[in-house]
């Protein structure tokens, strides 16, 4: 009995030195093949880009007679440039630009796309490059408004917009401030440039837009909610990943991304 | 020693039943409530039948309430309740209707979607061979007769002028009529006071060449020279404002909320002027992303708009439901901007303006401040 113990014993041994060994193994093979350079070839198969865009959200994307323009477009030949492929556009509807992705049809999206969680099944999204959540805006001269301290201010938002909504929340959670609603989030900053309210709560890009028209304004913003727009490529496309990622990051670095936003935002 | 077996072998029992019988949900003790109204046409659809916990039926249906609609429209799919042939699960439409009848709610209900066994394998719930429309005129008189006491008003089927309707099959006035026909004296011998609504039309340009569908006008045309007229009391009508503000006027080519006038049209020229209509859809949409959609500030105007105008022209109108109370999830697209509470339960700011509208109070002169320019 006791050397029938004494076997099985061994048996165990050997098969847990074996299932170590395997585990080691695959986490080498693992990092040796996340380390490796990501293939042009592999990634972007036909030799070009296939770049999916919704151009009917200027200023990121607008279909100006046949000629794509926005800063999605210029981002994603910058993009291309630095890969070293040429971008090769394609301008589908914005509720069909994943089915275009998962199909084949396209090999990433570059349509100021919201990350969307319930999407990374199928999805893989680039770092962010645009944040168009809600700002509150004061005037640069006003100390900076903490939520707490807004109690009683007057807070310029558009009507029934998300902002809207937070101000409910907020009025619920005991931060009741007054409510001044507008038709449009740029009757909202107009309020707060001619003195009418103390802050307005409005998505970025209006207030980004809003600036350019209004260049002898200034203002001070602060995040309060984000909606974050980044790229998709295909999950299981990681050499696309790895080389938009990669690209991004190098515009990023160059200050070409925030040339490019501020040329178009 | 025995005895310790014996208790421990019950309890052993007990257990193993406890784990395999799913606990039963005891039945809510719930008053009954009253909706609080000054418009009786506000209603709103809800999507309960995909609704898995008692509590979030019973959250909407409070809500909608507190909103002022006494209406709902309500779908209760054929699929579900006899998924096996001749033999019917009543359990969730029950839970449904004792629910909205607690809450004061009026139902108007809609029915559709074939279960498997009647209709050809592989084909998707909307397909309704001709072979089952007596099977689904018996389970819509069995559908009366079960909640004669709650529900008044029954539609048949879904938008029948869309292919998509009919699984892919072509959308026929003259199978449509048929449909009507074999349903109609069904849920009248079963309930013979049943409202029975034709529709819901939907609104679509077609043509008699395309593939998606035909237009409502040219559809609801057909059906009155198919001699469908005797075959229903009301029409529900699917109605959409899209770009246009409530007031724009109605064309044949166009998609617009008034366009229900037009079919109203049809039904006084073919002598039926006496039969109301129940727009049983209706709504803009504010989704930031979607070519026909408006502003939020628009589309809390508009709403209010839309009803008021329907108040004072339309006097053949018997509800006006907005689609929709809330989706179960989001639906991560523009449909989430149809919706008056979201999946949390949060009210939207229209939701706040329409029961303002529908409860009587005291509304602002103007939903929001001039152009601060103009002050």
């Amino acid at each position: 009995m006791a050397a029938t113990a004494g076997g099985h014993l061994m048996q165990r041994r050997a098969f847990s030195l074996l299932v170590i060994t395997a585990l080691a193994v695959a986490l080498f093979l693992a990092t040796v093949l996340h380390s490796i350079r990501p293939d042009r070839k592999r990634a972007f198969p036909t030799g070009a880009i296939r770049i999916g865009v919704d151009a009917s959200y200027p200023p990121f994307a607008l279909d100006d007679g046949g000629s794509l323009r926005g800063l999605d477009i210029d981002m994603a030949a910058a993009i291309a440039r630095e890969i070293g492929l040429p971008a090769q556009y394609r301008n589908i509807g914005f509720y069909s630009l994943y089915d275009a992705l998962i199909s084949g049809e396209v090999d990433a999206l570059v349509s100021s796309l919201p990350i969307d969680a319930a999407r990374t099944d199928d999805v893989r999204y680039s770092s962010a490059y645009f944040n168009n959540g809600l700002v509150l805006v004061s005037a640069a001269d006003s100390s900076p408004l903490a939520i707490e301290n807004l109690i009683g201010k007057r807070i310029a938002i558009e009507y029934a917009s998300s902002a809207d909504s937070i101000l409910h929340g907020w009025s619920a959670d005991g931060v009741a401030v007054q409510r001044l609603p507008y038709e449009l989030s740029e009757y909202a900053l107009d309020a707060l440039r001619l003195g009418h309210a103390d802050a307005a709560l409005i998505d970025n890009l209006t207030y980004r837009l809003y600036q350019r028209g209004h260049s002898q304004w200034s203002s001070a913003s602060q995040f309060i909610t984000y909606d974050l727009y980044a790229i998709a490529v295909r999950r299981d496309n990681h050499d696309a990943w790895q080389l938009i990622e990669a690209a991004l990051e190098q515009l990023r670095n160059e200050g070409e991304l925030a040339r490019l936003i501020a040329q178009w935002v | 020693m025995l005895a310790i077996i014996l208790l421990a072998g019950l309890g052993w029992l007990a257990l193993g039943r406890a784990g395999t019988t799913p606990p039963q949900e005891q039945p809510l003790v719930l008053s009954q409530h009253f909706v609080q109204t000054q418009k009786p046409q506000v209603c709103v659809h809800t999507l309960l039948e995909n609704e898995v916990e008692t509590a979030k039926i019973l959250r909407s249906l409070e809500m909608t309430r507190q909103l002022g609609a006494a209406s709902i429209v309500q779908f209760f799919p054929w699929a579900y309740v006899e998924s096996q042939e001749g033999k019917y699960d009543w359990a969730q439409s029950d839970h449904i209707v004792r629910l909205a009848r607690l809450q004061g709610l009026r139902i108007i209900a809609r029915l559709g979607l074939a279960p498997d066994w009647a209709r050809p394998v592989g084909t998707p719930l909307t397909r309704l061979p001709d072979a089952a429309f007596k099977e689904f005129a018996e389970y819509a008189a069995a559908f009366a007769a079960r909640y004669a006491a709650d529900i008044q008003h029954i539609i048949i089927w879904n938008e029948p002028n869309l292919s998509v309707e009919w699984g892919f099959q072509p959308a026929d006035p003259t199978r449509y009529a048929d449909l009507l026909t074999e349903t109609y004296s069904r849920v009248k011998q079963a309930h013979p006071a049943v409202v029975v609504l034709a529709g819901a039309l939907a609104p679509t340009l077609e043509n008699s060449r395309s593939g998606v569908g035909l237009n409502e006008l040219d559809f609801l045309t057909a059906l009155y020279r198919l001699g469908a007229q005797a075959h229903f009391d009301a029409l529900a009508v699917h109605t959409y404002g899209f770009r246009d503000a409530p007031d724009a006027p109605p064309h044949p080519g166009r998609l617009n909320f008034r366009r229900v006038e037009l079919l109203r049209q049809i039904m006084i020229d073919q002598g039926d002027s006496d039969k109301p209509i129940y727009i049983t859809e209706s709504g803009w949409n504010d989704h930031a992303r979607w070519l026909h959609a408006v502003r939020p500030s628009q589309r809390a105007a508009y709403t209010i708009r839309a009803y008021q105008y329907a108040e004072e022209h339309w006097d053949w109108l018997e509800a006006l439901c907005i689609w929709a109370l809330r989706y179960p999830a989001d639906l991560r697209g523009y449909p989430d901007g149809y919706t008056l509470i979201n999946p949390e339960f949060l009210p939207k700011p229209v939701f706040f303006e329409l029961q303002t509208y529908a409860r009587g109070w005291a509304a602002k002169e103007s939903l929001w401040l001039p152009p601060p320019g103009d002050i």
